[in-house]
């Protein structure tokens, strides 16, 4: 199992009800160890590689469709 | 430390704006933009391009409609013209709509940084912008390359002293010109020349090869200089202009024709050879971007070679440069930048015109590119004589052509010179983006009597002979 530390830059957050969301939404489809913070906007995380890829995180509900928050993607270590 | 910014774009024209709009939306106003470049904002469209021009295009109609003799027992006057006058509202106009559409725009935007001077890549992320004697550096994440295109001005001997004005500083001008040179013949110099006629002047445009555009078939062209001979601008095809230089009483030109060399004499020479994309200067091999003197290599998400650096309009090696596929293009780029669902931009159903009279608009394919790319078509055209609303407005030299695939009947593109063509286009846009039939076409039933009418009549030549069918014969 590998494991990638991936940055994340989400834009759209304006109050801890919406850092609650993206870390839930991220936890659900399979990020763990997340913290997101609110001033800098960016989401930090630990993923399973044999689980999912750092850009299909990019497609989870919290960031598609209707949702107004998007996530970019800045690092993976 | 340079200044870290989440989207970096050169550039301050439609591209560079749509993008940094949309780019705001897409982020809700959290991505901090730098918007960088030199000249007026609003780039080239609103300073020194489409506006300006297409007042002027329309002040000349103004002038020669009130003059000519459209209908028997209409008595016309000559119009006189205060040129300095019109020259003075066209800079004004041009002033109002860069404050409402850009100046004014922007302040709306409290995300993005505006940066005077001129960018040039020091590493994949990082520019300097320079001005003068100041230099600064900004980092950022993502890049949009939008730095436009300038005039191509060719090597003429003497040229420079003599001088010459292009399409970026002819706006600048206080005299109508009496005797103006067109050096070139594409969309720029047909629509100047014409309006410059209109006004007073003696226009001579200039030409080395006898045809305009490789993409208009040729007998579109041939209407369409047609018509601008018949205002009196005088074309000299098949002609290079060998050297230039100043005399007592204007400009002289060496022209090589057939062999032979004649001197003529000008007030004032307008080079319209065509634009060139804006690559130099931007060190675009530290960032890793493929481009060639054509522009900026993208793929179809307006990608370059470098995955986090974007390109939209004039810059982009691609067929058109527009100022509606710039704005789209700068759009579709941000929106790749922060959406994971990429988007294409289409070019098959991107319409243009040339707003001489009759207008010239296209979309889709012509006859001549099909031929060229071995695309199967089949084509029908109909003269603007052939539309009831033609006859009506007296008008001639128009055309109207659609292009279908010969076995499904698919609408593949459709070619008009006729007045409004410009405004028309969009139907052949529709159907083109719809993937429409020519079944389709035929069966809407079109407003009587309008010119718009001619495609519908365009489209039922694949099935009946027009000459037998009555008036709105379904
Ligand atoms: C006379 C004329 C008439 C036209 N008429 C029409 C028309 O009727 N309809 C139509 O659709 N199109 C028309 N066009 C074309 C249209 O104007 C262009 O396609 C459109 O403006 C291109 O927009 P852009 O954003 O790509 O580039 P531009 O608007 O040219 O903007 C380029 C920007 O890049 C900046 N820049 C350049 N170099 C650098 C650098 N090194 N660093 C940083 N910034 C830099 C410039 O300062 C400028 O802000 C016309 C053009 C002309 C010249």
């Amino acid at each position: 199992m590998a494991e990638k530390k991936v940055s994340m830059k989400v834009f759209g957050m304006t109050c801890d009800d919406c850092v609650r969301t993206v870390s839930e939404g991220l936890r659900s489809s399979g990020a763990r160890d997340v913290s997101v913070d609110l001033s800098s906007g960016m989401a930090h995380f630990i993923i399973d590689d044999a689980h999912t890829e750092p850009e299909k995180l990019l497609t989870i509900p919290a960031f598609s469709g209707n949702s107004h928050y998007k996530g970019q993607i800045r690092k993976v270590e | 430390m340079p200044e870290e910014y989440d989207l970096v774009i050169l550039g301050r024209g439609a591209a560079a704006f749509s993008a940094a709009i949309k780019a705001t939306e897409l982020t809700s106003g959290q991505a901090k933009i730098a918007m960088i470049g030199v000249g007026p904002l609003g780039g080239t469209c609103v300073n020194v391009g489409c506006v300006p021009s297409k007042y002027l295009v329309e002040a000349a109609k103004s002038k020669f409609e009130g003059e000519r003799q459209t209908y028997p027992g209409i008595i016309r006057n000559r119009g006189s013209l205060k040129f300095d006058l019109l020259i003075e509202s066209l800079r004004s106009a041009v002033e109002s709509e860069r404050m409402e559409k850009y100046e004014n725009v922007i302040k709306n935007y409290q995300n993005v940084r505006i940066f005077d001077g001129k960018a040039a890549f020091t590493d994949p992320y990082t520019v300097e912008v320079i001005n003068g004697k100041d230099r600064q550096t900004i980092s950022g994440f993502n890049f949009l390359l939008a730095t436009g295109s300038s005039p191509v001005v060719p090597n003429i001997p003497g040229l420079p002293d003599a001088g010459y004005l292009t399409s970026n500083d002819i706006w600048g001008i206080d005299d109508l010109p009496d005797r103006l040179a067109i050096i070139g013949g594409g969309f720029i110099a047909l629509e100047l020349g014409q309006s410059f006629q209109r006004l007073g002047s003696k226009v001579t445009i200039i030409k080395e090869h006898n045809s305009i555009s490789k993409t208009i078939d040729p007998e579109f062209q041939q209407a369409m200089i047609k018509s601008l001979e018949e205002d009196g601008v005088e074309f000299l095809t098949g002609t290079s202009v060998r050297s230039a230089k100043k005399s007592v009483s204007g400009k002289i030109l060496t022209l090589w024709a057939g062999g032979k060399t004649l001197d003529r004499e000008f007030d004032q020479i307008l080079v319209s050879r065509g634009r060139k994309p804006n690559v130099s200067g931007l060190n675009l091999e530290k960032a890793g971007i493929e481009y060639s003197e054509r522009g900026v290599k993208v793929d179809p998400y307006l990608m370059t070679s470098n995955d986090r650096i974007y390109a939209a309009g004039d810059v982009v090696d691609q067929a058109y440069q527009l100022e509606t596929l710039a704005a789209r293009e700068g759009s579709i780029a941000a929106s790749n930048i922060y959406n994971p669902e990429k988007m294409k931009i289409e070019l098959n159903s991107v319409p243009w015109a040339i707003f001489t009279e009759p207008q010239f608009a296209s979309v889709g394919i012509t006859e001549s590119m099909a031929k060229k790319e071995g695309i199967k078509c089949t084509c029908r055209t109909l003269r603007i004589e052939d539309i009831p609303k033609g006859r009506i407005l007296n008008a001639h030299n128009g055309l109207f052509r659609v292009i279908a695939d010969p076995d499904s009947g698919k609408i593949l593109g459709v070619e008009i010179l006729a007045p409004y063509a410009a405004e028309m286009i969009m139907e052949g846009v529709h159907l083109i983006r719809n993937g429409a039939h020519l079944e389709d076409l035929v069966q809407a039933t079109h407003v009587f009597p309008t010119v718009a009418e001619g495609i519908k009549l365009t489209g039922q030549s694949f099935f009946r002979d027009m000459s037998k069918m009555s008036c709105c014969m379904e």
